[in-house]
């Protein structure tokens, strides 16, 4: 990969589905696009996820075609494990400084052959997997993951060198140092995502309990490259026979600072239950809730069909989850569809819809505003929606708001068709001739 | 025309290289090889003659999987490719670019569907196994009899046509006029600015709606690269991406701009009908104006109403009317085009939940013209504002509809779909009350309370706060609406509410709210024309909902706003914007790629008996009178392969589907 050149049409911040759409399209239209990502590899949150609503298409298949697309296009460069420092206005374009962090080795050289990932004697929990499957010290990502190139974890490495033996290309790089790069872009999109509230932050519902899950701890446990290859409760390895979802665990709940709906709850945790009934015989599922917002196409049939499908659904309001005996689960609720009764229900497993809260914030990076609710600002939600507080910097996805991926997808494009009109305006032009715009 | 062995591989000609055969069995993430034996798929390849190389990958389509086919392509002098894996649809083009990028023509490459076809329907793994196995050992054996083809390229003609004013149509027109790119923009109406333009304030940020789209309006109609065609309606379209040719039929509008008093004219005439823009809360002239600051400025006449009395010609001293005006035909040439026909409000049934019977049962688009201060009644409802006035909103009308318990529609079907908007506009609405009535009673009659966007939980919770009550109805019993017994009140809601242990109640009211769904606009002649794919719920379907959310299935067509299904005015324009995104790259690319798949004729094999003109669906074969031979235009073929089939001395041949290799395909499908 040839290195980075100093003047790009625009920067996309974050390599996830949105940012990686809105690449897309200023590519196509002919634009010079930086596309920076913090992580080690481009794909977001949707390449870890198994299936996706309401279609129940698997995420990877979805996914890992545009990461491919985003890497072979002539006029995308893939920065991963770059942070965006500073983002400064300088005329109508920004200047921009990059925080290259070092994978330790030759990515130039690296070939992706897994041989120091299996020669590492290190274990840690593995991110990919929500912590429930372990990589090593050294390791590539994941199966999907682009580029395929390992990075070292100077974290958890002990420096024993093994990895450096057995490497055939002899890349690692033990003395590398991270690189401050600086480039001007003639735009800015801001596609910056989410992360899962916590599972701590709400003490009541036992986050910390081993056998209850995140959202996408389950993504992983149902996808066939997760780290059990099948549904198993991560306690003690049982099959679960019965499995509560809390829904708005961490949403529309003022007393934790998230006050508003996180938008993809409701659907992912139908999905997840429905296909928890494909997975497991007879399991029983519950989801309690509050109000279900199938509000999305073809979401309120997916809602008709899990239910046809056994999913039960009961409005009430769950107050705490404590441990039984066993590791399994005791889950208090008020039933609010029979009149306020409270009940007590025994579970072998119990998942908290947890909600979606910004991943990245702009302070001391980009001068933009951002809400109350911590991400960023539209000032002209109604009829520009990507428009930030600031000229030429642009929103798309989640970093706007909490939406599901058709909707992040959707507004990817129109940050992009923003960004392609400002640089038009502006008549910017990144300096290869190579990159001049095409209309 | 061939005989047995014509249908082995031209391979074993002597002297001819044999085709170098690899095939790729997908496990796709456990979709696939949950059910099918993906190793025996690829080891029963193996055993077809030509194969060189079979393997299974996890997931073919990710950067390594493609990689992988590259490397074999390249390691193994691969001259034929065989996928089997998902729908050609998702990932054909995919795999052919990977092809691509190994050297190989992309033509040379075999998509085989055992994912739809096989591992979602077939539960049997044994049963699914051959079957796959099957169709896989078919590609192969059509696949060997595969010839590199060339991409056609059509050169795109710079230009947009979108299809709706609207809020998303404008808002496409702008972004492409923008970019530097001419459009027209048509609206069927005699005016611009869609449904946006009666609705009197928009949340979350209790905006004016009609000053904001002004704005819109205003950029757009200055814009010099569109131009903006009001009364205007697809008669016809022909073409194909790159060079669409639209015919339009203009209505005559009867006014133009010398027309400097429209106010004169409009006070002359005689004739009255309903007002659509008010919802039917008000009457208008035949010759009218919606709103003060419509687009255009000036009057239109609405010919069925109309005498041509001409007291408004005489009004206005025959100046800028004319009664006579015809209407006109153009025809548009542009290189994409863009759906943005938006929806209808619901009309609930007569009688649906009072509609229609009880006065005091209105629609939430009709309260939206009542409380607009340049509406009907300008902005005033029929309270006093110190009166204690008993309000209710009935939400999910016409929409989370049940088969059996909701009577159908006129097309048979219930809308079951949520129209996604309602909730929030109900809850905006109860706000805005709560504050002009501030000791007003209102309740809300809901099933799930859908406030899910940005700004929009707020609505609820200041709901909640000012003492709105909230009464959840089962949809499988919804709430009566019956008049009062005791005659004190318009109105009465009955239901059981299930967050009171399902107690059955009665709620008296003044004026009864229904949050109306939302309903495609009818355009069944567009659908036709374009043959665009409709979903269930009868709303424009896109190619994919993730993969290509704002495109139809015919290229170069694209899709913004409620066309696609309910949005609210922040989605549909992110849509739109979205939709004038992929039309701008494609016309920056000056040119479309489309499949060579298209039928060629054997000019010593026909004779001229004219099969092919008669069954072809898009007058693609013309007839050389002189040489008495059809001819394919390459242009306008779609490579359908009706002339090919019907073709009774097989002059015809359609490029990647010839007689060879589908007969070649059969063989191995019936065991031949």
């Amino acid at each position: 990969m040839a290195d980075i050149r100093d003047r790009y049409d625009a920067l996309v911040i974050g390599g996830g589905i949105a940012g990686m759409q809105a690449a897309l399209d200023l590519g196509e239209q002919g634009f010079e696009v930086l596309l920076v990502e913090r992580t080690p590899s481009i794909g977001g949150v949707m390449v870890g996820l198994n299936k996706v609503f309401p279609t129940l298409d698997c995420s990877s298949c979805i996914c890992t075609p545009r990461m491919a697309e985003s890497a072979h296009h002539p006029r995308i460069r893939l920065q991963t494990y770059t942070e965006v420092r500073r983002v400064d206005a300088v005329g109508t374009g920004f200047r921009v400084e990059l925080d290259c962090k070092p994978r330790y080795l030759d990515e130039e050289a690296c070939i992706g052959c897994d041989e120091c990932e299996l020669a590492c004697p290190i274990e840690v929990p593995h991110e990919f997997d929500d912590g429930l499957g372990a990589r090593r010290a050294i390791y590539i990502p994941h199966g999907n993951a682009i580029p395929q190139k390992a990075v070292l974890d100077v974290e958890h490495c002990i420096f024993c060198g093994k990895c450096e033996r057995v490497c055939p290309t002899n890349c690692l790089d033990f003395t590398a140092q991270s690189r401050t790069v600086h480039v001007d872009v003639g735009a800015v999109i801001v596609a910056t995502g989410f992360d899962i509230l916590p599972m701590g932050a709400k003490p009541e519902y036992g986050g910390r309990l081993p056998n209850v899950m995140s959202p996408m701890a389950m993504e992983r446990i149902q996808s066939s490259n997760g780290p059990y290859g099948r549904v198993l409760r991560p306690a003690d390895g049982k099959i679960p026979r019965s499995i509560a979802y809390i829904q708005c665990a961490g949403s529309r709940d003022r007393s934790i600072g998230v006050p508003y709906c996180s938008r993809v709850c409701c659907m992912y945790a139908l999905k997840q239950a429905l296909l928890l009934r494909h997975y497991i015989h007879d399991v029983d599922v519950t989801l309690y809730y509050m109000d279900i917002r199938a509000f999305g196409k073809g979401y309120e049939q997916f809602y008709r069909r899990a239910v046809a499908e056994g999913v039960k659904v009961v409005k009430g309001k769950v107050a705490r989850v404590t441990e039984a005996e066993n590791f399994d689960l005791l889950l208090r609720v008020e039933l609010l569809d029979e009149g306020g009764r409270v009940d007590e229900h025994r579970y072998d497993l119990v998942v908290l819809s947890q909600g979606l809260i910004p991943a990245w914030h702009a302070d001391g990076i980009i001068d933009i505003e951002e809400d109350a609710d911590g991400f960023v600002h539209t000032p002209e939600i109604k009829l520009n929606p990507s428009f930030t507080t600031m000229p030429g910097v642009f929103v798309g996805g989640v970093a706007a708001g909490p939406k599901d991926i058709p909707d992040a997808i959707v507004e990817a494009g129109e940050a992009a068709m923003a960004a392609a009109n400002y640089l038009k305006r502006f008549r910017w032009r990144s300096r290869t001739p190579a990159a001049a715009v095409a209309v | 025309m061939f005989d047995a062995t014509d249908s082995a591989a031209s391979g074993s000609t002597p002297g001819v290289q044999a085709p170098r055969v690899g095939v790729f069995v997908c496990h796709c993430g456990g979709n696939i090889s949950d059910v099918v034996d993906v190793k025996r798929v690829a080891e029963e390849a193996a055993r077809m003659p030509d194969v060189v190389f079979t393997t299974t990958h996890m997931f073919h389509c990710s950067d390594p999987g493609q990689a992988l086919i590259e490397q074999k392509i390249r390691e193994h002098a691969l001259t034929r490719v065989v996928v089997a894996a998902c729908s050609p649809t998702l990932h054909q083009i995919t795999f052919r670019r990977a092809v691509e990028r190994a050297g190989l023509n992309q033509y040379l490459f075999e998509h085989v569907n055992i994912r739809e076809h096989v591992s979602w329907v077939i539960e049997d793994k044994e049963a699914a196994t051959a079957k796959a196995s099957r169709l896989v050992r078919a590609a192969v054996n059509r696949a060997r009899l595969l010839v590199p083809l060339d991409k056609r390229r059509i050169p795109i003609h710079p230009a947009a046509l979108v299809i709706g004013g609207g809020v998303a149509g404008l808002m496409a027109a702008r972004d492409l006029g923008d970019r530097g790119m001419k459009v027209t923009l048509i609206e069927n109406r005699p005016f611009l600015g869609g449904r946006m333009a009666q609705l009197w304030n928009v949340f979350p940020t209790n905006e004016e709606a009609r000053p904001l789209l002004s704005n819109l309006v205003r950029d757009v109609v200055k814009h010099p690269l569109i131009t903006i065609l009001t009364g205007a309606h697809v008669v016809n379209s022909e073409g194909v991406v790159g060079d669409f040719k639209t015919k339009i039929k203009i209505d005559a509008r009867g006014v133009d701009e010398r027309l400097t008093y429209p106010g004169n004219a409009i006070a002359a005439c005689p004739e009255e009908t309903i007002s659509e823009f008010d919802f039917a809360l008000s009457r208008r002239k035949a010759i009218y104006m919606p709103y003060p600051g419509c687009f255009p400025p000036i009057p239109a006449i609405d010919w069925h109403t109309c005498t041509k009395c001409g007291k408004c010609v005489a009004a206005v001293g025959g100046k800028g009317i004319n009664l006579d005006a015809k209407s006109r035909e153009l025809t548009l040439h542009s290189g994409v085009i863009i759906l943005a026909t938006g929806y209808d409000p619901y009309e609930p049934l007569l009688g649906e939940y009072g509609y229609g019977i009880f006065p005091k049962v209105i629609t939430l688009q009709q309260l939206h013209r009542m409380l607009d201060p340049e509406g009907p009644t300008a902005g005033a409802l029929p309270f006093d504002s110190n009166t204690p006035v008993r309000i209710g909103f009935l939400h999910c009308v016409g929409a989370r509809q049940i088969d059996g318990v909701n009577a159908p529609q006129p097309d048979g079907k219930v809308k079951d779909y949520c129209a996604r908007t309602c909730c929030t506009a109900a809850m905006h609405a109860a706000v805005a009350l709560r504050e002009r009535f501030p000791k007003s009673h209102i309740t809300s009659f809901y099933q799930d309370m859908r406030t899910y966007g940005r700004g929009h939980e707020e609505y609820y919770e200041q709901a909640s706060q000012q003492g709105v009550l909230f009464v959840r109805y089962s949809p499988w019993h919804p709430p009566r609406v019956d008049k009062d017994r005791t005659g004190k009140w318009p109105v009465v809601v009955r239901t059981n509410d299930l967050l009171t242990d399902g107690l059955p109640i009665e709620v008296p009211l003044d004026l009864l709210v229904l949050a109306t769904g939302v309903v495609p606009h009818d355009i069944s002649e567009l659908v036709t024309m374009y043959s665009c794919a409709v979903g269930y719920d009868s709303f424009l379907l896109e190619v994919h909902p993730k993969l290509r959310p704002v495109e139809l299935a015919v290229s170069g067509v694209f899709l913004a706003g409620c066309c696609q299904g309910p949005m609210d005015i922040t989605e549909a324009c992110s849509a739109a914007s979205a939709a004038a995104s992929k039309a701008a790259a494609m016309i920056s690319q000056g040119q479309v790629e489309m499949d060579p798949f298209i039928a060629s004729v054997d000019e010593e094999v026909c004779t001229g008996c004219q099969t092919c003109l008669t069954v072809c669906p898009y007058d693609a074969i013309v007839r050389d009178e002189a040489r008495g031979l059809a001819i394919v235009s390459e242009a306008l073929c779609t490579g359908c392969g009706t002339c090919a089939a019907a073709c009774p001395s097989s002059a015809i041949q359609q490029a990647g589907f010839n007689d060879r290799q589908v007969r070649a395909e059969i063989d191995v499908l019936l065991g031949v």
